[in-house]
């Protein structure tokens, strides 16, 4: 999909649905990955919004940037609120009282999807809900401050795991969120990031016309949490799907596929060397983390095979 | 903004403005109608039918296609009436017997209650392109070239280039591709070359000074630099590296 250029740009709806002028952090990649979504999913659809950045940014009281239906959940019930609304309109739909079946679409932070609000998209994948979850992962909760996730990778320095004489940062691995996702046994399974932003817009249209739940996980680059330049968010995106830290792959009812396969990946130093959060990190620590990607990459390569 | 105008869809009261039309006013509150020809980047042309709706006016009422129907004030539409729904499980039946196979059709038959062609299967075709004419659109309208159109009459209409030979003023942008709505339109690419099968048209790739990277097709490079009167070696290094 990457391949096209220019024209095919031009020939993506113009019409936004999540509105201008909102309050994001300026190259803020989650708001555009955010753009991108609403962009592919139209105007026929619900949203239910767990707390964090995206929720922040977008409803300060008494403004709005949503031009479709919304609802701001708790961090834990994002997945719970959309699967009682599918519910809801599949009783309605029975009833005859509502023909048109709106899409519904859950969205939460890497902090409401893998820490607090896993167990009610757990129990929702389990349920076998029609719906999709975006997580939109910055690897951090930023908008409180950069505390750090269980998707904080090694290494990276936050507000509460913090760089010093003692600590090289976070010192756990970041938790692999659509592996759990597919090991619920889910239709669809994706990785996407707003530097492949056809390649997420058609991720998204796949999910939701996949029947029982769907699950797509962004990466979405921050500036202010990552500290690197706004201007490089974009770049931040592809490169961790180079060198990849983030391989962009699809499970289609359990079968692995890669999205973008590279001959060789680009050294992690690429990815690491302009971000501020791992400025700290000595030469060791580095290859540890080079080591951990390749591992875990290889891993990838051995589940596409199979 | 325009003028806005008041109208009824399924008894809803709505208000658009000037110039829309029934469709886009109606996807705007959240009533579906399906479509298989409709782009909303691309100007209508109504070839598949499937957005026909009732229109009441002056107590006469009549089946319109509701992508190119420009509202008017005191406008009564009905989306589901008996005589739209049969019309349109008419048409999708027809679709579904030239298509056999086609992932997007049946989907939509499914959608409007239809499971197979009432036809006999001998009239059943294995035909993927539903003549819609997204692609011949997209190329002129939005890349310019008009490197394809749609030929002959009736059964033997077909999308293809000039004289079903090698398109020779396609550029291999691969805007075709992606707006077919049944992905009927192949492209491959092979190392250093991209190939658009269906319209025989080979291209070289342009190759990234700095990484390597084959990024675009010469031709569409040269196209682009013509255009926009921009200098020679414009183009020898991709947008990741400039």
């Amino acid at each position: 999909m990457e391949s096209f250029a220019v024209f095919v740009p031009r020939l993506v709806p113009q019409k936004d649905y999540l509105a201008p002028g909102h309050r994001a952090c300026i190259g803020c990649g989650e708001a555009l990955a955010l753009r991108l979504v609403m962009k592919a999913l139209g105007r026929n659809v619900i949203v239910s919004n767990a707390t964090g950045c995206m929720e922040i940014i977008s409803s300060p009281f008494p403004t709005t940037s949503w031009r479709v239906p919304w609802i701001h959940t708790l961090f834990e019930n994002a997945a719970a609120v959309a699967s009682g609304i599918e519910a809801a309109q599949k009783i309605m739909n029975e009833k005859g009282s509502r023909t048109n079946m709106a899409k519904v679409v859950a969205m939460g932070g890497d902090g409401a999807t893998l820490d607090i609000g896993i167990q009610a998209l757990s129990g929702a994948w389990e349920r076998g809900h029609d719906m999709l979850y975006v997580c939109f992962d910055n690897e951090a909760y930023m908008n409180t401050g950069i505390q750090r996730s269980s998707g904080t990778p090694f290494g990276a320095a936050t507000t509460t795991s913090p760089a010093g004489k003692v600590s090289i940062g976070q010192s756990t691995w970041k938790k692999n969120m659509p592996s759990i996702a597919v090991a619920h046994d889910i239709p669809y399974v994706a990785t996407a990031c707003p530097s492949y932003p056809f390649d997420l817009m058609e991720k998204v249209n796949k999910a939701v016309a996949t029947k029982g739940p769907s699950y797509l996980h962004v990466l979405s680059p921050c500036p202010t949490g990552w500290r690197h330049g706004g201007d490089l968010s974009v770049k931040m995106g592809r490169l961790a799907v180079e060198t990849g830290v983030f391989p962009l792959y699809e499970v289609v009812n359990g079968k692995y596929k890669l999205t973008v396969d590279f001959p060789k990946l680009r050294p992690v130093t690429d990815y690491l060397t302009p971000q501020g959060r791992f400025r700290h990190l000595p030469k060791d620590e580095v290859e540890r983390i080079q080591k951990g990607v390749i591992r875990e990459y290889e891993k990838l390569k051995k589940k596409v095979e199979a | 903004m325009n003028k806005l105008v008041n109208l009824t869809i399924d008894g809803r009261k709505l208000q658009g403005e000037e110039g829309q039309t029934v469709l886009e006013v109606a996807r705007d509150n959240g009533i579906d109608i399906p479509t298989l020809c409709y782009h909303e980047e691309i100007e209508p042309y109504g070839a598949c039918r499937l957005c026909l709706v009732e229109v009441t006016k002056n107590n006469r009422s009549r089946l319109v296609t509701s992508c190119l129907y420009p509202i008017e004030e005191g406008l009564v539409v009905k989306t589901a009436t008996e005589r739209v729904i049969s019309n349109r499980k008419m048409l999708m039946e027809l679709l579904l017997a030239r298509c056999q196979g086609v992932k997007v059709i049946e989907d939509m038959a499914r959608k409007l209650g239809v499971d197979k062609p009432s036809f006999k299967p001998e009239y059943w075709e294995k035909n993927e392109c539903i003549l819609c004419g997204l692609c011949t659109r997209a190329c002129a309208e939005v890349v310019g070239t008009s490197a394809i159109s749609l030929v002959n009459r009736g059964v033997n209409r077909e999308v293809a280039a000039p004289f079903l030979e090698t398109a020779e003023d396609c550029i291999g942008c691969g805007s075709c591709v992606y707006i077919c709505p049944t992905k009927c339109i192949k492209m491959e690419e092979n190392g250093d070359t991209r190939t658009i099968v269906n319209w025989k048209a080979t291209f070289k790739m342009q190759k990234c000074q700095k990484c390597g990277k084959n990024f675009a097709p010469v031709k569409q490079l040269e196209y682009f630099r013509k255009k926009l009167n921009l200098p020679e070696g414009f183009f020898d290094v991709c947008p990741d590296c400039r």
